[in-house]
């Protein structure tokens, strides 16, 4: 790697790690620490590859993506991270520390998803990309994104009973029409 | 508040509260690599050949369940349904398509940081409507008619392409290329073969190993397709020419061409901001705009046009419980002019009916099963069972492979 390369790495790592890393500690399960190092084994990665790559952030994010996979083939469980316990709701909690309270527990539902399943929702929930973007990602098929995406949302529910209380989303029951969803004929 | 609006916010609002590495991150990394500079380090990352199946569509038939005797499946145009079968046992056809073979994917590893994602086929036996077994291919396209196969041995690129007689299982005979060969795909009147050549082998995985020492076989993706080319030949005598594609950065290990509608040009998918993305070459080679007919349809959509090209099949656009809805559009102004059940439309049936996957009902998971639906209608009628999802993330369960029945 010349200094000019070297020079074009430092400054997208400076512009790019930030918003990088938020991604990677959250496919991490929030541990701050993992997610560096994920993080940092993409980017070595990609450093090997510099002057061939035309499109460092999507490519980083792909590693970082199927580092993953690599990580839940052996690890199906993935370890379980300590998170901090959701504090008892007051007496009179208002619907703003309730929602908080309720985003809390669900990021301790997230860490003890496996890393599957995580990734799966951070990048549908979190990067909005479509199932197929994810598939193609994955290596999988828009099937086993939908699939994997139902058992988490399940799952989550599971882990929080808590959550059970909230209404089932648009993945899990079905998209309420909002509109005329009956087949329009077709013109002649 | 639905549960994924809660992830949503619970994931942006922990992505909100990080604070950004330290300065001196780029220089750990470089520091770290000059270190580990080793081999094997892989440079990780892949994305999956978006699998094309090579489906011919075309037309006719209504209602299910009436099975017909396999010596017709071929040249009837009933409905041939077993909603109990998953993978598929006998034959499976409606209309004009029938599932002339299927296959499933795994990874077979090769050497010590090298595998290959590795297809098994079963073929439609014509003779006695069931489906076989054969282990002899790594890539098989099925002609129009269902009753030869255009075939490629184990090891890929392959310097020969068999012409497979479906019903007796024997080669009739080899074309011999230059190059090597790694995907097929016929015309739409059978008479000519898009054979898709590449350097290496197409589903190539490269071994993985994360930071904690896990390992993953992985395909390979953007840049690192070794595809070079196609050729265009003549079934009858085996004679065409190659033509080669320019590198792309924005295509998958395994990304073969295809024939248009007309089989003036060639396309095949390429990966961008949006799914289905579809790329026209000539016969030389060069990128051409989409012809009009067919510039509003997706890659990855494989029903692309009805039989008199009314039609053209899209993508998935709503969902219910247990239902699922898929976009008809104009083809040549990409105005949406039905909606009909499935989720993924694969062939088509006639004018108005499709095969497509379609969600089994009375389960939270997706878990399609082949059906026939109808234009205009609700009906859905089950061809095959339910293809489970798989827990292994690489392996493919099967994947049908629909072609046009001739009378």
């Amino acid at each position: 790697m010349d200094a000019e390369a070297q020079e074009s790495f430092r400054e997208f790592v400076a512009n790019r790690s930030p918003a990088l890393l938020k991604t990677a500690v959250l496919l991490s399960g929030g541990d701050r620490h993992a997610g560096e190092d994920l993080l940092q084994n993409a980017l070595i990665k990609a450093v090997g590859r510099w002057h061939r790559i035309d499109e460092p952030e999507a490519y980083v994010r792909q590693i970082l993506y199927r580092q993953q996979i690599s990580r839940w083939r052996l690890k199906r469980r993935g370890r379980e991270l300590s998170v901090a316990e959701p504090p008892e709701p007051g007496a009179d909690g208002d619907a703003a520390s309730a929602d908080a309270e309720l985003r809390l527990l669900m990021r301790g539902a997230l860490a003890r998803l496996t890393a599957r399943q995580r990734t799966v929702l951070v990048l549908r929930y979190f990067e909005d990309l479509p199932e197929a973007e994810v598939a193609r990602i994955l290596g999988c098929s828009v099937g086993t994104v939908r699939s994997t995406t139902h058992r988490s949302l399940a799952r989550l529910r599971a882990l929080a009973p808590e959550l059970r209380s909230l209404g089932r989303s648009e993945t899990e029951a079905g998209r309420q029409p909002s509109g005329d969803y009956s087949p329009v004929e077709v013109r002649s | 508040m639905n549960v994924d609006e809660l992830v949503r916010d619970a994931l942006r609002e922990q992505a909100a509260e990080l604070t950004a590495p330290g300065p001196g991150f780029a220089d750990r990394v470089l520091a770290v690599r000059r270190r580990r500079r080793v081999r094997g380090l892989v440079s990780g990352a892949a994305a999956m050949a978006a699998v094309v199946a090579v489906a011919v569509g075309v037309p006719l038939l209504d209602t299910g369940k009436e099975d017909v005797r396999p010596a017709s499946v071929l040249d009837g145009s009933g409905v041939s349904a077993h909603p109990d079968q998953s993978p598929p046992r006998d034959a499976i056809a409606a209309g004009r398509s029938v599932l002339a073979a299927y296959y499933t994917a795994e990874p077979v590893v090769r050497s010590g940081d090298r595998g290959v994602l590795t297809r098994t086929y079963w073929l439609l036996d014509p003779e006695t409507g069931t489906y076989r077994k054969d282990d002899r291919w790594s890539f098989v396209a099925v002609a129009p008619g269902a009753r030869t196969a255009a075939v490629l041995e184990r090891t890929l690129p392959a310097r020969r392409i068999g012409i497979l007689d479906l019903a007796s299982g024997h080669v009739d005979r080899w074309i011999t290329v230059d190059r090597g060969v790694g995907g097929l795909a016929y015309s739409r009147d059978g008479s000519r073969l898009v054979a898709t050549t590449y350097d290496e082998h197409p589903d190539l995985l490269r071994r993985a190993e994360s930071s904690s020492g896990d390992v993953a076989w992985v395909l390979l993706f953007g840049g690192e397709s070794s595809r070079s080319g196609f050729y265009v030949l003549d079934v009858a005598d085996g004679r065409g020419d190659w033509s080669p594609v320019a590198d792309r950065q924005d295509i998958n290990g395994r990304q073969d061409f295809a024939f248009s509608r007309d089989g003036r040009l060639v396309y095949s998918q390429v990966v961008g901001g949006k799914d289905g993305l579809q790329q026209f070459h000539d016969l030389d080679g060069n990128t051409v705009p989409a012809p009009a007919n067919e510039r509003h349809l997706r890659s990855d959509v494989s029903a692309r046009l009805s039989p008199d090209g009314k039609l053209a099949a899209l993508g998935l656009t709503a969902e219910a419980k247990d239902t699922s809805w898929s976009e008809i559009r104009d083809p040549y102004t990409g105005e949406e002019v039905a909606r009909v059940r499935g989720a993924q439309l694969l062939a088509w049936v006639d004018d108005r009916r499709l095969i497509a996957w379609e969600r089994a009902p009375g389960s939270e998971e997706y878990r399609p099963r082949l059906v026939l639906v109808t234009i205009g209608s609700e009906k859905v009628v089950p061809l095959s069972g339910v293809r489970e999802p798989g827990e292994v993330f690489e392996t493919v369960e099967w994947e049908p492979v629909f072609v046009e029945r001739r009378s």
